[in-house]
């Protein structure tokens, strides 16, 4: 349990050498309605330069809530949340990050070039710069040949590959993901994963990966925050010790099983209420 | 899909599209003679029962008189047709643009839909045939503007439905993605709405326009100028000219077939390449 790392009283130093800082995060849907409910409560996170983090837990702990806030898709209803040293809201309007979803997404009605163009287009890049762009996101992602193809004439993985190409296409310093790989099958999911470890060394990008899969958490990344549900609490990081280069025999590896045990058990807890995680005065424990 | 993995080289596309033109065409026809040769059998056998039982041309005409007098009065079904096509055609367009314009409005202003929308529906509730009446009161008897009028209204509606859940019904993925992205509202209409809305636009183009021709038709037969479909059908059966009056229907069928097949026919080269679930992701 290494959460209080670098907490840093939103500290302005510590803010801009980390990527992500989320500071005391609240939120709570439909405030003040019956409906209400307390999707996350009091988060501290700090996310370091070129760090592989997932977010784990059963459904309704609020990890996709934590990335769509990091993402400033939705607003916080307490804390703060500081990404590349800037408000969340300032790193979006800037795109600071690239985001991928569980559905790829991609526009049925642009080929693969114009999808991965998108995030460009945004930015008002002209024609040559985005088509050269597209061309090297397309290498990156090994479909240098599927330019010209439309969405659907590919498979789920490599759609989901085009929407990671797209998602990194302006160069952006952060991915946020969430559950990427969800809707894969076993096999392309763990060949998605070695690609994507891949991309994210070449590219150094630091990235934020929702899943609730323990192997596939335990394969990706350098620490695992283990999260509980009502309201989404931080219960465990666990630092996952196999080092940068990691491939097919990683998943035989001794240390891959012995950090899979970890997670598991942390989450374990979690399902038994046996975290260590103090109450706080006036939480509604529905 | 076969094909895309079989030539993964630089020029695979190309490869897989004219594969896929000679594919659809077999697929097409597969499709095809299956209906063509009932429609067939049913005609034989209409003639044949109209034959073998006697029938009177007044009760039942066999398809070979109505063939003959089909032809007898091709100037006289055709100069009809134009009349009702035109009528169509004119309330078609009127309405379709109409329909687009409002749900772009609708979309914009919120305040519009909510007093607009209800006021659509209700509108569309009323029977036909009342504002048929009403315009026809407003107009003439020799204007067609009641007609194109009534099919505009009924088109326009049709496209305004659809367009306007085009517009709104975005996947939530891709207004995430937009949003992720810092996009304008304005990105957001020109990138995903508007591409959403294109295949519902022409969904709503197929439905309105054989109902374009039916509305003509019928609009022709509540009072006006006496020289489209809707007036010649009824008041040949009427006078039991049958055989004729089965002339002008099949001008009629072939007129609905027509509007039909051109819809699909732009439908067809504006969307073959978005694959099977348009509008979907």
């Amino acid at each position: 349990m290494k959460s209080q790392h670098a907490t840093a009283n939103s500290g302005a130093p510590s803010s801009v050498a980390n990527t992500v800082v989320v500071d005391h995060l609240s939120k709570v849907f439909n405030a003040g309605k019956p409906s209400e409910v307390r999707a996350l409560a009091d988060i501290e996170l700090a996310i370091e330069p070129g760090e592989f983090i997932s977010l784990i837990g059963p459904s309704g702990c609020g990890k996709s809530t934590l990335l769509r806030l990091i993402a400033n898709l939705i607003e916080p209803s307490e804390g703060s949340i500081m990404v590349n040293g800037k408000s969340a809201a300032q790193a979006r309007v800037d795109q600071d990050y690239g985001m991928a979803f569980q559905q790829a997404g991609l526009f049925d009605w642009r080929s693969v070039q114009k999808n991965i163009e998108l995030p460009l287009e945004l930015k008002g890049w002209d024609k040559a710069r985005r088509a050269d762009r597209a061309q090297e996101m397309l290498e990156l992602v090994k479909l240098p040949e599927f330019a010209r193809y439309m969405p659907w004439q590919l498979s789920g993985g490599m759609q989901q590959r085009v929407a990671i190409a797209r998602a990194l296409a302006a160069h952006p310093q952060l991915l946020l993901m969430d559950e990427p790989f969800g809707a894969l099958d076993e096999m392309t999911r763990e060949h998605m994963q070695a690609e994507l470890l891949q991309i994210c060394n070449v590219t150094e990008t630091t990235v934020v990966f929702v899943t609730h899969s323990i192997p596939e958490a335990v394969y990706l990344s350098d620490r695992v925050v283990v999260m509980s549900p009502r309201p989404g609490r931080i219960t465990d990081i666990i630092d996952v010790d196999l080092g940068r280069n990691r491939d097919d025999d990683t998943r035989e590896d001794d240390r891959f099983y012995a950090s899979i045990t970890s997670v598991r058990e942390a989450l374990r807890r979690v399902d038994d209420g046996t975290t260590s995680v103090r109450p706080r005065g006036g939480v509604d424990d529905r | 899909m076969s094909a895309l993995t079989s030539t993964p080289a630089s020029d695979g596309d190309h490869a897989s599209d004219t594969s896929d033109t000679s594919d659809a065409i077999r697929r097409a026809v597969a499709v095809v003679w299956p209906p063509l040769a009932f429609g067939l059998a049913f005609v034989l056998l209409w003639e044949a029962v109209v034959k073998g039982f006697d029938l009177k041309p007044y009760f039942l005409p066999a398809p070979s008189s109505v063939l003959d007098a089909f032809f007898d009065n091709l100037d006289n079904v055709w100069s009809a047709t134009r009349v009702s096509g035109t009528n169509a055609f004119v309330g078609l367009l009127a309405g379709a643009i109409l329909g687009v314009a409002l749900s772009f409005a609708l979309m914009r202003f919120d305040v519009l839909n909510q007093l607009v929308s209800p006021l659509a529906v209700a509108l569309n509730a009323i029977p036909i045939i009342v504002i048929v009446a009403l315009f026809s009161s407003m107009y003439p008897s020799t204007s067609e503007i009641p007609r194109r009028l009534m099919v505009t209204i009924i088109v326009n509606f049709i496209v305004l439905v659809n367009v306007s859940k085009g517009l709104r019904q975005v996947s939530r993925t891709h207004l995430e993605l937009l949003r992720s992205l810092a996009a304008s509202p304005s990105d957001v209409l020109r990138k995903a709405r508007i591409p959403n809305a294109i295949p519902y636009f022409f969904t709503s183009l197929k439905i309105a326009a054989p109902t374009a021709v039916i509305t003509a038709f019928v609009s022709e037969y509540f009072g006006g100028r006496q020289h489209g479909l809707g007036y010649f059908i009824p008041s040949n059966f009427a006078n039991s000219k049958t055989a004729i009056a089965w002339a002008y229907v099949v001008g009629a069928c072939l007129l609905g077939l027509a509007f039909y097949l051109i819809s699909i026919l732009m439908e067809y080269i504006t969307q073959h390449n978005r694959g099977p679930a348009p509008g979907g992701a």
